[in-house]
């Protein structure tokens, strides 16, 4: 059994597969044709940062839980408790974090890049107030790769679900 | 999601069918997802897919008006010649 997390929609909708999850019971990844053909779908705190949405869930994985790139996959799951420290509030607070790191990189910026990282960063403050966290964890990312490469974005993203893990009392990234 | 991993609007929208089917590769099904997650227009444009793919598995020949029928065929017609 591992315990992991699972975003989704308001009411609990899965963002991919549309399916309305019940609280507290096991589904079946296979079993259900509204859900993904391939079993059923969670994050590590370190994969967060890629799939936020409005809700947060923690969930238990059971039967051949294996890694993929950036999420978990087993054939059943079960939600157990809403994250209820992810609010509209959180969700902003994350989404300034990424918008002012973007801001900082573009004011620091010299040569080719700058151009560009002026565009993120002006793309960041005008989606910041809406709390658009996945977005903006993007676009911080984006900065993050034209600045300083692969490496940049890589630690772009660890800092998110760093934050993420402190602000939410999740486990550690 | 890196730059090299990009997906358009336009290329999640010829992806579609696939990724509904569960034949995509894994790492174009991440692609197509990342996507999802950052743009509205498409999140909603895979819920309308998943709504008519509900809605069109569950009729029937008999379901159909005659006029309907004769419409549809019509049309089916005009698009071969075409």
């Amino acid at each position: 059994m591992v315990r992991a997390y699972k975003c989704l929609r308001p009411g609990r909708i899965g963002p991919f597969s549309g399916y309305r999850w019940p609280v507290g019971v096991w589904v079946e990844g296979g079993g259900n044709a509204a859900l993904c053909l391939r079993g059923i779908h969670a994050c590590r705190t370190e994969d967060l940062p890629y799939w936020l949405t409005q809700e947060l869930w923690e969930i238990e994985l059971d039967d051949d839980v294996r890694r993929e790139h950036r999420k978990l996959v087993a054939n059943r799951g079960r939600i157990e408790r809403r994250i209820e420290a992810w609010t509209r509030a959180s969700a902003a607070g994350f989404a300034e974090g990424c918008a002012a790191r973007t801001e900082q990189r573009a004011m620091q910026a010299r040569g080719e890049q700058a151009g560009r990282l002026a565009e993120l960063a002006a793309d960041a403050a005008a989606n910041a107030a809406k709390g658009e966290a996945a977005l903006l964890g993007f676009i911080a990312a984006r900065a993050a790769e034209l600045d300083s490469g692969t490496e940049g974005y890589a630690d772009e993203r660890r800092a998110q679900a760093n934050w993420l893990a402190s602000e939410l009392g999740l486990e550690a990234a | 999601m890196l730059i090299s991993e990009d997906l358009t609007c336009q290329e999640l929208v010829e992806l579609v069918t696939e990724y509904l089917e569960g034949t995509l590769r894994p790492k174009d099904r991440d692609r197509f997802e990342q996507h999802v997650v950052l743009c509205d227009g498409c999140a909603y444009y895979l819920d309308q897919m998943r709504t008519m793919i509900a809605l069109t598995d569950s009729l029937t020949e008999e379901s159909i008006t005659p006029e309907a029928r004769e419409s549809l065929l019509h049309v089916f017609r005009e698009w071969k010649g075409g």
